[in-house]
This record gives structure tokens, sequence and C-alpha cells, in this order.
């Protein structure tokens, strides 16, 4: 029964879906009331997944493994989940009738994520993911009047599917060839294994299943039309908690792969084409939300350096820019979802004077592009300085080379989103944003934690590489 | 985090010194935006704080030979530390003196210069937002906390070029500035990680020591070359020079604030600072030295034909920085940072005086300045001639000995190449300097129809008093610094313990320098002063020459050329263009399907997602097929 108290949080998030899917039945319910709900949920959430993060154990027949690395996804999760839940207090996008729906999605996606991140046997894996994938598939196409959503929706899906069918082989080969299916025997099995196509090439495979939800080139294509479909909430999920799931289960992967040379390289090759594609193509774009949807996958790219330096160093500096990006993604799409309060989508132009309607959302932008840039002294920084810092130490040094100078492409799109909201001036003047003093007061704490843990990291990085740690065990 | 003694007022002064202005910052940013006159004097308190404390911190440490550094661990491990907070030194301390002094004075000419503006709480905010930066990576111990501050400089300089937002090309010069400084600044990054890897610190005086020692001559010369990326870029040498004209575009006290003693110099500061550590190889001496050569012949060329007053400066610092860079890379740490100090006044003073013209005439062309009469405000025009006089190294003014030294060292070098071209600099930079000022002084009749436009009417308003005070403490130091030579050059040594050897006495030398000065002077005269001269100078003369300077030797071009054909065009149309013919035909097909009413299934006609599908097929199948190579 004990054993039982370590699975809390996900219980929790459960118990927070069979809620709303209850709500869901009553059509009298006011969406203000569902609202406060998921919020009161979420917050709960958070509060159970801090209270277990030392916890340890094995669930489920050795299958699901709690540990300090998946503890420290699932509070980046649940705060995750918090984040874009306080930004769904007019969820115009969506029709008021399915707000209970949407979020017993988002809780289910959430819940799926966390599973994810402890789960150490192939099939849980491959479930786990599924379950998080199709919760997505339909709340992107939630979007109300928005008859390209349920288009973007389907090519999500085709995408999607496909990707599950190349890991669900990659799967099998993997299984044929180690006859392993918990991933502590595969981490025995692969080591003496790095000749053996088969079994590479099974990992390979398996591991595209995660590229595509973290989209990574070749798997980014859903990536541009999803985030402009989708209603801004969604998108906004979709940035952050969702990319931090595919980064714990890619991470533990990755852990037991045994170091082959081969797989070095082609994630060597999938970081620089990556972030390439990715920061060149959102210079030309237009619409904000695709904007951010390729720096998002540039991002990846970022991330992948960490993660294929196959070190505990290079784990807790992915680890730790997983926290940032949630944090500066975001902040991003806070400042989005307040400037498009209609649920509209907007072009970066339509930032101009954003300074004046709002001097704080403004700045926000500002840190939080900035941070995404890598401009010292933010977050952003920090993780970029670890992560490369670590793929330095491994001998990556060309790799670096790559993505440093991608980092200065990259500003110049950033660039264009600070200049709109600072130096452009509106063709005709726009009222004062109106922004809660709850709005207010997340935006500020957010900018704070940007740069405090930019200046000062110590706290999170140890946590990181205590996780890292707990990861390699 | 730094244990704090009670009665160390070192600590103190030095925190002091370079915590306030952010507290500045912070307060008028969150608190007294509406309250322009009360942002003011908070900035200001704030500077004079700075101030006061670096003054204190030189008169209680005249003569340290062992730096003074309090750390605090800000990040460990593996073999990797990294350490935050203050070190002082004779390089440290003077640096700091002259960025505060230059910040208080800026800042308190912009009182006058500013009055009125919508923005001028913002502007102090800025101001002081730079001062903060500017004053930590003055002090900073390891080079990650310098990288960042240099960082921090450049975000307020991109704030303070962009002031004027409205102006479309102050904000354009803005962004110019701050992408081409970051490009340098990616080399700067790297060569810290290479550092950081080898060594496992970045602190500044295990750098400096005997640690580097332990490194290999490879990793030095690579490390060296990557960090002088970040001075290039920094310090606008070539061949990223051509951002600094551009950021002429914001206001004038902010071109005086960075680029005479603290942005721009930043770079060289950076050079001085790690002086043992380049001097460890020669390789990256020899580039050094060849790049600041370049940087300040061409930028001379460029002023020779440029009408634009504060533009002439622009060059003439870039010119003037890669004279330091020089001198540094010469061997002679003293030479570069007395010139560095020398620098700083006169050429805070130039711009200063010429904002005082272009406060008054409201033209920044110094013909049409020279016509409307420039010659009447009497206290500016003799400051400006004191700086000029100081930039072309006349004596008695400190520019004379600054450069003499630095040609000194030039005349050390087996080569003579580099004094000859040091010479040529010299000879260049006077007769800019001196066109711009006959031009000013005695201009062409015939102009003066233009004069009653604007003259009187916008002469003296409000703030003259304010703005003729900062130019007078300038000048005055402009004249005094050259006596200081031998006390700052016996502190800047103390570290070193014993004193260089002497430079060999070229006797030769100062004769020469003065000659080709006044030859310069004399030929400008010429050309410029004399009454009835065409005010035509010979570059003009010659259509192709003046084309080729004007053009800033098509270094622009260049990247214009580059930036829209290869990076814009190729690369980003190649990948927005998967996104457009592809995704959005398949989505517009797809919309176009449903919108009449097909089956949502239809995704399956269009026949694009397959399409996409294969790329990704083939790109898997290419993955798995590497295994076999």
């Amino acid at each position: 029964m004990t054993a039982w108290a370590l699975f809390v949080p996900e219980l929790s998030l459960f118990g927070a879906a069979l809620l709303f899917l209850a709500l869901a039945l009553v059509r009298t319910i006011r969406p203000r009331v569902v609202f406060l709900a998921a919020l009161a949920a979420a917050a709960l959430a958070i509060v159970l997944g801090l209270a277990s993060l030392s916890a340890e154990g094995m669930l489920f027949g050795q299958s699901y493994r709690i540990d300090l690395f998946s503890q420290v996804f699932k509070v980046l999760l649940t705060l995750g989940l918090f984040l874009v839940t306080c930004i769904c207090g007019d969820v115009s996008g969506v029709d008021r009738r399915r707000h209970a729906e949407f979020y017993l999605l988002l809780f289910t996606c959430t819940l799926a994520m966390m599973l994810l991140s402890s789960a150490v046997h192939l099939l849980s894996i491959y479930v786990a993911l599924e379950l998080s994938s199709y919760s997505l598939y339909v709340l992107v196409s939630l979007r109300r009047t928005h008859e390209l959503a349920v288009a973007a929706a389907l090519k999500f899906f085709i995408v999607g599917i496909v990707s599950s069918a190349v890991m669900l082989f990659g799967l099998a080969l993997l299984y044929g060839g180690t006859g392993a299916v918990y991933l502590d025997e595969l981490a025995r099995a692969l080591p003496p294994a790095v000749d053996q196509p088969l079994v590479q090439v099974g990992l390979l495979l398996t591991l595209c299943g995660f590229f595509f939800k973290l989209a990574v080139f070749p798997f980014h294509i859903w990536a541009p039309d999803t985030y402009q479909s989708a209603a801004h909430q969604v998108t906004a999920y979709i940035a952050t908690a969702s990319k931090i799931g595919a980064i714990a289960i890619l991470m533990r992967m990755a852990n037991v792969s045994g170091g082959s040379p081969y797989l070095v390289q082609v994630l060597v090759g999938l970081a620089v084409l990556s972030m390439t594609v990715g920061n060149l193509a959102a210079i030309a774009q237009k619409d904000l939300k695709r904007l951010f949807a390729y720096s998002s996958i540039a991002q990846a790219g970022y991330v992948l350096i960490g993660i294929l330096s196959l070190t505990p160093e290079g784990y807790a500096a992915s680890i730790f820019y997983s926290l940032a990006l949630l944090v500066m993604k975001f902040l991003c799409f806070l400042v989005l979802v307040v400037v498009a309060a209609d649920g509209a989508d907007i072009d970066v132009a339509h930032l101009a004077g954003l300074h004046r309607r709002s001097p704080l959302l403004a700045m926000a932008l500002m840190m939080s592009v900035f941070s995404l840039a890598g401009i010292p002294p933010t977050i952003g920084f920090t993780g970029k300085f670890l992560i490369f810092n670590a793929a330095i130490e491994r001998g990556l040094l060309p790799l670096v080379l790559i993505a440093m100078a991608n980092v200065v492409v990259s500003l110049y799109y950033y660039l264009m989103v600070v200049r709109a909201a600072y130096l452009i001036e509106p063709a005709a003047e726009l009222p004062k944003l109106q922004v809660s003093p709850v709005m207010k007061l997340l935006t500020g704490a957010l900018v704070a934690v940007m740069v405090l843990c930019g200046i000062y990291p110590t706290l999170i990085l140890d946590l990181s590489s205590a996780a890292a740690a707990a990861l390699v065990k | 985090m730094i244990a704090v003694g009670s009665t160390d007022t070192t600590l103190l002064a030095a925190i002091a010194a370079t915590k306030l202005p952010f507290v500045a910052f912070a307060v008028i940013l969150l608190l007294t935006r509406r309250r322009p006159r009360l942002s003011a004097g908070l900035s200001l308190t704030a500077i004079a704080v700075s101030l006061a404390s670096a003054g204190f911190l030189l008169v209680k440490h005249w003569g340290i030979a062992r730096p003074i550094e309090y750390a605090a661990l800000w990040l460990a491990g593996g073999d990797v530390s990294v350490r935050v907070g203050i070190l002082i030194d004779p390089l440290s301390l003077i640096m700091l003196a002259v960025v505060a002094a230059i910040c208080l004075l800026v800042q308190v000419y912009s009182l006058g210069y500013m009055a009125g503006d919508p923005g001028f709480s913002r502007y102090y905010a800025f101001m002081s937002l730079f001062a903060w930066a500017m004053t930590n990576l003055t002090l900073a111990p390891t080079l990650l906390q310098l990288y960042i501050f240099w960082e921090l400089v450049g975000l307020a300089s991109y704030l303070l070029i962009g002031f004027w937002y409205e102006k479309f090309s102050a904000s354009e010069a803005g962004k110019k500035a701050f992408v081409m400084t970051r490009c340098g600044d990616v080399a700067f990054f790297l060569g810290l990680l290479l550092i950081l890897v080898h060594l496992g610190n970045l602190d500044i005086r295990e750098l400096n020591g005997a640690a580097a020692g332990r490194l290999s001559p490879t990793v030095v010369t690579a490390g060296a070359l990557l960090i002088f990326g970040g001075i290039i870029g920094k310090s606008a040498q070539f061949p990223l020079l051509t951002w600094l004209p551009d950021a002429m575009e914001g206001p004038t006290p902010v071109s005086a604030l960075l680029h005479s003693a603290t942005m721009v110099a930043a770079g060289v500061y950076l050079f001085a600072r790690l002086f043992p550590f380049f001097s460890l190889s020669p390789t990256a001496l020899g580039v050094c030295l060849a790049v600041g050569t370049v940087s300040m012949l061409i930028a001379s060329t460029m002023a020779m034909v440029s009408r634009d007053i504060k533009q002439v400066w622009a060059y003439s610092t870039i010119s003037q920085l890669g004279l330091m860079i020089m001198g540094l890379a010469a061997g002679n740490y003293v030479a570069g940072v007395f010139h560095l100090t020398t620098h700083a006044a006169f050429k805070a003073l130039l711009f200063l005086c010429s904002g005082v013209f272009i406060h008054a005439f409201h033209s920044n062309d110094m013909v049409v300045i020279g016509r409307q009469g420039g010659r009447r405000l009497r206290v500016p025009m003799a400051c400006l001639v004191i700086a000029a006089a100081a930039l072309s190294g006349i004596p008695p003014f400190s520019g004379y000995f600054s450069k003499e030294r630095i040609l000194g060292a030039l005349a050390d070098l087996p080569n003579p190449l580099w004094v000859a071209a040091g010479l040529l600099g010299a000879f260049l930079t006077t007769y800019y300097t001196f066109r711009l000022i006959f031009i000013i002084l005695f201009p062409a009749p015939g102009g003066e129809d233009t004069a009653q436009s604007h003259g009187s009417e916008h002469g003296h308003h409000g703030g003259y008093a304010v703005m003729a005070w900062p130019l007078v403490i300038l000048a005055a130091v402009s004249v005094a610094l050259g006596f200081g030579e031998k006390a700052v050059a016996q502190f800047l040594l103390n570290p070193f313990g014993s004193v260089t050897p002497a430079a060999a006495h070229h006797a030769w030398l100062p004769y020469a320098a003065l000659g080709l000065s006044a030859a310069a002077m004399l030929l400008a005269w010429f050309e410029f002063g004399r009454r009835g001269a065409g005010q035509i100078g010979f570059v003009e003369r010659v259509a192709p020459l003046h084309a080729l300077f004007g053009e800033r030797w098509y270094i622009d071009r260049a990247y214009r050329w580059l930036l829209d054909q290869v990076v814009y065009r190729l690369f980003s149309r190649l990948c927005a263009r998967n996104d457009q013919k592809i995704i959005d035909g398949a989505v517009d097909g797809l919309g176009r399907v449903i919108a009449a009413g097909g089956g949502r299934m239809s995704i399956l006609h269009t026949g694009m997602v397959q399409y996409r599908l294969i790329v990704v097929f083939v790109s898997i199948a290419l993955m798995a097929i590497y295994f076999f190579i």
C-alpha cells in the first residue's frame, strides 16, 4: 500500500481529469468555475510533486521508476501545467461549452507526460507517449472559428502516427536484437552491441518518436502549422510542458544507449540541422506564433547538444535548460495571450507600441526574448553556457562553433520582436492593455526568476546535477 | 556571498562604486518615471558617489603592488569553477576613475542637452544602467563576469543609441551596433570556453600569472585570437568597424559616453587586462598589431572626407583605438593604457563640444556650422581647439605624451614598417582634425546668408551653462594630464615588480612626429584655412579616392550584399519556401476542400503531406544507412 503513495502526484492529476470529465457533462457550469477548479488542481499537483521530490521506488512490476530525475521533471511538468492554466482565464479561442473538455485533455496530457518521465519499460513508454500525443491532437483541433485548426490537427496527427509507427518498428528491432524490454536490461545489453546494425538502427528509430515530440528536424514539419492554428494557450502548452516530457524520455533513452559513436554522430547532425533550419526559417516569419515555432525547433537543437554529450554534466545542463525554456517560452506566450486577447493570430508587427500599452509586458517580452537569444545575465545565457561547456569538455568544439553561429543568427529575429515592441509606433494609437494584478505579479515573478536563476544558478544547478546523477546511477 | 569586514573600507567603496548606478536604474524605471528632475538627480547622485568612491580607492591604493581581490564561488561542477567578485589593481582603478568621471560629466552635460525631451527619465535610467555595467566590467576578477557585463554594456548602448526610436535610422543603427558587436562576442565567448576547458577557471590573475604557462602554445594563441575577436567587435576594429559611425545617430552625449572612454574603450581595456596572457603568444600579438594598424589607417582616410562633424570623431575614435591596440601589441603596456586615459578626456571633449554646436545650429554639417557662425560660441570653440590639439599630438597637450610613447614602442620593433604606419597615421589625424577646425573657424565667404535662419534664436537656450562646465573641466584635464605621465606609468607598472627597461631612445622620433603634424596642419591651412581657400581637400579632387573613402572602403556594401544575397535570399527563402509552398499549400488546399464540404479525410488526397513524409522517411533512411558507412 505504501508503494501507491509514490504515485500520488499522478493520481491527483488523474482525479482532476475525471473531475473535468464529470464537469463536461454538466451543461450549465460556468467557465469561470471550471477555470478556478483547474487552477486549484494544478496548484495541488505542484505541491504534491514537490512533496514527493525525494521519493524513490519502483512500481507496477518494475516498469515504473520513481527517482529524483523523474520527480524533478514531474515538478517541471506540473509547473508548466499550472503556468499554462494561469493564462487560461479567458480561453477565447475555444468554445465556452468545451472548456471542461479542454482542461480534461490538458490534464490528461500532463499525466501522460509524467508517466513518460518515469516509464522504464518499452511498452509503457510507448503507451504514455501515445496518450500525451492523442490529447494534443484533440486540443489542437478544439480551436473555434479557425477553419485551419482541424486541418493542422490532422496534419499533426498524420505526422504523429507516422512517427509512432517508426518508433514501434524501432522498439520491435530493439527487442528483437537484445531481448530486453526494461531499460536497465537495455543498459546492459546495448554497450556490447555498438556495432550491431539491428540494435543501433532500432535505437535510432525508437528515438524518432521523441524527436517528433521535441520537433527536431526532420520531424519538425508539424510545428509551424500546429503552433499557428492551435489556440494560444494550447500552443503555449505544446511549446513548454510537452517539450519537457520529451526531453526527459529522450535523456533516459540516450543514457541507456551505451555511448555508441554512431548515435552521437546522428544526434550531432540532427542538432545542427534543427538549429540551422529553425533559425534561418524564423527570420522569414511574420506571424508571431510561427516565429516561435521555428525558434522552438532551434532551441530543441541546443537541448540535443546537452543530451548528446552523454555525460552527467551534459544531462544536468539540459535539465537546467528545460527549466529555462519553460520560463522563457511561457513568458513569450503570456505576452501573446494578453496582446491577442480576442484569440486571433497576430503578426510581429502587431506588437508595435507595446511599450506604451503595457510597459511591464514589453519588458517581460524583451527579457524573455533576450534570454532565448542567450544574452547574459539571464537564465538562457547560463543554460547555454552550461550546455556548451559540457559539449566542449566532451570534445565537440566544432558543434559548439556552429551553435554559437546560430545564436548570432537567432539574435536577428529576436531583435525584430524587441524592435516591434519598443521602437515601432503603431499606425493608430491603441488603447492601454488591461492586465490584471495577478497577471502582473506572475509576470514580474517570472522575470525575476529568469534573472535571478541567471545570476545565481547554483540552487537549480545543484538540483539538476543531483537529478542527472540519479539518472546515470 | 562576499565576506564583508565591517572595517574594510576598500570593499565598501568598491561596492558603492559598482552597485549604486544599478539602484538608480531600478528606482528610476520602477518609481520615478513621471518625474524627470528627480530621476536625473538620482542618476547623478549615484554616479557622483561612484566617482567619489573611485577617487577614494585610487588615493588609498596609490602605489599598490599586489592586486586585492574579493571573490565568491558562482558556479562549480566537475573540474570547472567560476567565481564572481571584485578585482582591484592599478589598471582597474585607473579605468574605474576614468569611467566614473566621464559618466558623471556626460550626465551633467545631458541635463542641458536633453532638457525637455519626453524621454528624459528613460534616458537617465539607461545612462545609469550603462554606468553600472561599465563599472562592473572594469572591476571584474574573472573573464566570465567581464563577459556578462560586456554584454550588458552592449545592451545598454543598444538602448541608448536607439534612444530616439522615432528616428528609423537611429533604431536601425542601434540594431546594427548590437548585432555587429555580438559577432565579435561570439568569438570572445568561444575563447572563454576554450580557456575554461583547458585551465579549469577564468580568473584573470591566474590567466596573467604562471598558470597560463601550463597551457600549450596552440591553446594560448587560439584563445588570445578568439578573445581578440571580441575586442575587434567592441572597439570597432577592422573588419567590424562600420557600426560605429552609424551609431552616431544617438544623442550626442551618448556618442561622447560610448565612444570616448567607455564602451568602445572596453575592448582595449580587455586587451590591457589580459596583456601578460596575450604576450605569451607572438602570433596573436602580430595579428593584433596588423589589425590595429589597418583600422587606424583606413579609419583616418574615412575621416578625411566626411562633412558630418560627429562622423569625423567617430572615425577618429576607431583610428585612435587602433593606435592603442598597436601600442599594446608592440609590447608597451603603459603606452596603450596611458593613451586610453588621455584619449578618454579629449575625445569626450570633442564630442561634447560638437554637441553644443549641433544643439545650437541644428546641423551636423561642419560647413553649415561654420557658415552660421560656429566660432561665435567661444567656450566650445576654444575647448574644441584644445581637444583637437591633444588629438593631433601637439605639445603640451596630453595626447602628445601618450602618442609619443606609442610611437616610441613602435620604433622599438625590428620592422620599421610599423612606426612608418604610425607616423602616417599621425599625419592623417592632424590633417582631418584641423580640416574640421579650419572649416568651422574660417568659413568660406559668401555662405553667410543662411546664417540668420537658425543661429541666434536657437543659440543659447536653456542649459548652456550646464553644458559648458563639463567642457571646461575636460579641457583642463586634457591640458594637464600629460604631465602626470611618469607617475601613472610607475603606478601601472607596480604589479609587474621591476620597471621594464627603458625603451631605446629615439631622439629623431619627436621631431619626425611634430614635423609631420606641422606639415599636416599647414596642408589643412592651405586648403581650408587661408583666405580664399577653396575648402576642397586634396582627396576630394581625386574622384575615385573620394568615393572609396566616402563609401567606407565599400565595407558596408560588402556586408549588405552578403546579408541580402547569401543569408536572406538564399537560406531564409529556401527554408521559408518549404514552409510556404509545401506546408501552406497543403493547408490552403485542405482549407478549401473543407470549406467545400469535403470530407475531413480528404487530406489524404492533397498529396502534399505525403510528399513531406517522404522527406522524413528519406532522412530516416539516410540516418540508418549512415551506420554502414
